[in-house]
């Protein structure tokens, strides 16, 4: 939805503009927004299409097996490998991500976890844990806090604070969504076991807000985008107010591959990009703002090496692309007698906290969330939600198989444990050596394997999950297998933020330590993974970054 | 894509449980579902003229689905035009797999000769007989190309051309709409004292 008659301003690559922002996503949109209405002109340069909200489709085949809105495996091919001694082969493991104006704003789940005030300072207060990275950020809750409310005032979050969460300077802006049954299942049972449940605070509207429509429970939330722009999404929030600045191109279409840099001043000068016909262009700029995500912002800063920079750019530290982190993910599920229909409405509604924190007594280093959820869209239920989730011995084909279906599709809900993973400097993206994209860049290659206590993490949680499942009076509950990651949504730790430029990326407003006139801004800022809803944190980030940069240009600092 | 998609499955479900199992995808976008089609088949047009398979594989692609997803009081794989979806699919976006569907649909038709001599091919065997051999093969990559073709003709959105008058929806209570109010399901109903 774009402000109508806005004048959406068109630079040419030979103009010189202030900023180029790379990537429209979480991030990327809200620092265009902040850059753009703080009086300067910015050019954000997005390597998928745009596309408005009507063009979004319920199409489960289209969306979830035909690649309809994410990065493209054929096109943009990656590599994996447990650890980096080993051969990293094609197709073993998959970073995915939303590749469209929007970004990962369009089709996540919408969850929107405030970070708790330990997540910033849990290595000091817990210890080193040897062979990680494990560290404090250098911003605390209070430093992030007003960004957190900005965000969810300007973009529109419906919840309630729970008991667990903490401070703020204010409420959610909307009530929360309306509780589901697997919410209701799920809120009885965990009070009856202690546990504190809470509804979700979702990045979807309860409520018509700021000139957008309240949702309609379509029930595709979960990688689609909404039609009716009800998740606030970047495309129906900031960006059309970066538009109507009138200095500020949304330049869709547009795949960056290099970051050019003055080899004398080693001052970005430049943003080298193919457009829609494959044509190389090169956008002057007075600065650059990388909002790739996790995966791409270190791919492209290693394919921007040079003689100044021989080891990729703003890297003297030798951590981009390092600590690469997931969060762990892992489900318990449960069928029930009568119809929860869950296919309806947002993903989730209730969730608890209370193995949120670490404890040294649990014997690891670890905790997470556990959330009432959807059991999926009709093709994956089909596929794997039952064979997947029931056991070897449930019927995968045939008149009992179908059976299985019909009984258990509209009353099977998930227990869904968000876990946290711990910085390794082994798990790391890189450039594979040989394989090419369509483009004729480096393809990403990326090394992952959880630490034992990421996965004792995640069976604790399951364990919980189960139990939730099975006071709610599940007719039958099971936990899913908890096997290594080789697939990822949530990409976070490759640029990592501190103070010392020997250990970090990036300082703490988000400037490279190299390079004056460069930041970098979404998940590879990540310190630590959090409890696995990074988004909400991406985005205060971005918001105070933005400020940051744009006071930093007023005084001539950049 | 099939077999791919079974590959890629695997390990997402291996790694990232239930859900996650939906994340698969599979190659290029050489996106397009033939609306055109899909629309014809929707308006039946008589007698069926294959556009990839023969009339003989078409049959046994029909039984193979109809076994994996029978029909009894609803509709199964074989109402909601798994034949049609496939060998629509083979004909464009998944050209690239149509030697898969024909050395299986052959090694299949060739178990059936060596098990029942002189019997013909998989599809006019007897429905116990049918079952019987699929079992035999039920690990095997085509067996495992069937099961995802017969759930993406069933349960996928009807513009790909299967899940002819969302048959496939209908077997899970499932409804494509735009708009729902809460309640949405019984335990909720409970607790805001609504009927539904």
């Amino acid at each position: 939805m774009r402000v109508s008659g806005s004048p959406s301003a068109r630079f040419r690559p030979r103009d010189l503009v202030d900023v180029v922002v790379v990537g429209s996503g979480a991030a990327g949109g809200i620092v265009a927004k902040e850059l753009a209405t703080a009086g300067l002109t910015v050019v954000v340069l997005e390597q998928g299409p745009r596309l408005e909200r009507q063009q979004f489709e319920h199409d489960e085949f289209k969306y979830f097996f035909r690649n309809g809105i994410v990065n493209d495996p054929e096109r943009q091919p990656q590599t994996f490998a447990p650890t980096p001694d080993q051969q990293a082969k094609r197709g073993a493991g998959r970073l995915m991500y939303a590749r469209l104006v929007g970004g990962g704003s369009v089709h996540f789940t919408a969850n929107y976890w405030r970070f708790h005030e330990i997540d910033f300072v849990e290595a000091s207060r817990h210890g080193s844990i040897s062979g990680t990275g494990f560290a404090d950020w250098p911003i605390t809750y209070a430093d992030l806090e007003p960004y957190y409310t900005k965000a969810e005032w300007e973009l529109g979050v419906s919840g309630v604070p729970g008991p667990f969460d903490a401070p703020r300077s204010r409420a959610y802006p909307l009530p929360p969504m309306p509780v589901k049954a697997s919410g209701v299942l799920f809120e009885e049972a965990s009070r009856r076991l202690g546990l504190h449940p809470q509804p979700v605070p979702l990045a979807i509207l309860s409520e018509p807000f700021g000139g957008r429509m309240a949702c309609h429970h379509c029930g595709f939330c979960l990688g689609f985008g909404c039609e009716f722009g009800a998740k606030s999404a970047t495309l129906y929030t900031v960006i059309p107010v970066a538009e109507a600045t009138g200095r500020c191109e949304i330049r869709p279409q547009s795949y960056v591959r290099r970051i050019e840099i003055d080899e004398r001043t080693g001052r970005a000068t430049g943003v080298i990009y193919f457009d829609e016909q494959k044509i190389e262009q090169r956008q002057r700029t007075r600065s650059v703002v990388v909002c790739a995500n996790g995966a791409e912002t270190p791919r492209l800063l290693l394919m921007s090496r040079s003689n100044r920079f021989p080891d990729g750019l703003a890297n003297s530290s030798g951590l981009v692309g390092k600590y690469l982190m997931f969060n762990g993910y892992c489900t318990a599920g449960g069928t029930f007698e009568r119809l929860l229909n869950e296919w309806k409405s947002v993903t989730a509604s209730r969730m608890i906290h209370d193995f949120y924190d670490a404890d040294p007594a649990r014997g690891f280093y670890g905790g997470g969330g556990i959330d009432a959820r959807f059991a999926g869209y009709p093709m994956g239920f089909a596929l794997g939600g039952v064979i997947g989730t029931l056991g070897p011995d449930m019927p995968t084909w045939g008149a009992d198989y179908k059976r299985l279906l019909r009984e258990s599709y509209s009353r099977t809900m998930y227990a869904a444990c968000h876990t946290t993973s711990l910085p390794l400097a082994a798990n790391a993206v890189s450039l594979d050596p040989t394989l090419k994209d369509d483009w004729g860049q480096p393809a990403l290659r990326f090394t992952y394997q959880d630490h034992p206590d990421d996965l004792a993490t995640m069976r604790f949680l399951q364990a919980k999950a189960l139990a939730i499942l099975e006071a709610a009076g599940a007719r039958r509950a099971w936990a899913d297998p908890v096997n290594p990651s080789t697939f990822a949504v949530h990409l976070l730790g490759t640029c990592r933020m501190g103070d010392d430029p020997r250990t970090s990326v990036v300082d703490r407003y988000n400037r490279t330590h190299d390079v004056r006139n460069l930041f970098l801004c979404d998940g590879s800022s990540f310190v630590t993974s959090g409890r696995g809803q990074p988004t909400c944190t991406i985005q205060a980030l971005a918001y105070r970054a933005g400020e940051h940069i744009a006071q930093f240009a007023r005084r001539g600092e950049i | 894509m099939l077999e791919d998609v079974m590959h890629r499955r695997a390990f997402v479900l291996a790694s990232c449980g239930a859900f996650a199992s939906a994340w698969l995808a599979t190659d290029p976008g050489k996106l397009g579902a033939s609306l055109a089609h899909a629309a014809r088949v929707r308006a039946g047009r008589g007698a069926q003229a294959w556009e990839f398979f023969t009339v003989d594989q078409a049959a046994d692609v029909d039984a193979i689905s109809a076994q994996i997803l029978p029909t009894d009081d609803l509709p199964g794989a074989r109402e909601a035009g798994v034949a049609q979806f496939l060998d629509h699919s083979l004909s464009t976006w998944a050209q690239g797999q149509r030697d898969d569907f024909t050395s299986g649909l052959d090694d299949l038709n060739r178990r059936v000769g060596d098990r029942w001599p002189g019997v013909g091919r998989f599809a006019t065997l007897s429905s116990e007989r049918q079952i019987e051999l699929l079992r035999v093969v039920e690990q095997t990559p085509f067996f495992q190309m069937m099961r995802f073709a017969t759930i993406a003709g069933t349960f996928a959105n009807p513009s790909w051309g299967g899940n002819r008058d969302k048959a496939g929806w209908r077997i899970l209570g499932f409804e494509d709409r735009f708009f729902w109010e809460p309640p949405f399901g019984d335990y909720d109903a409970d607790v805001t004292g609504s009927g539904k």
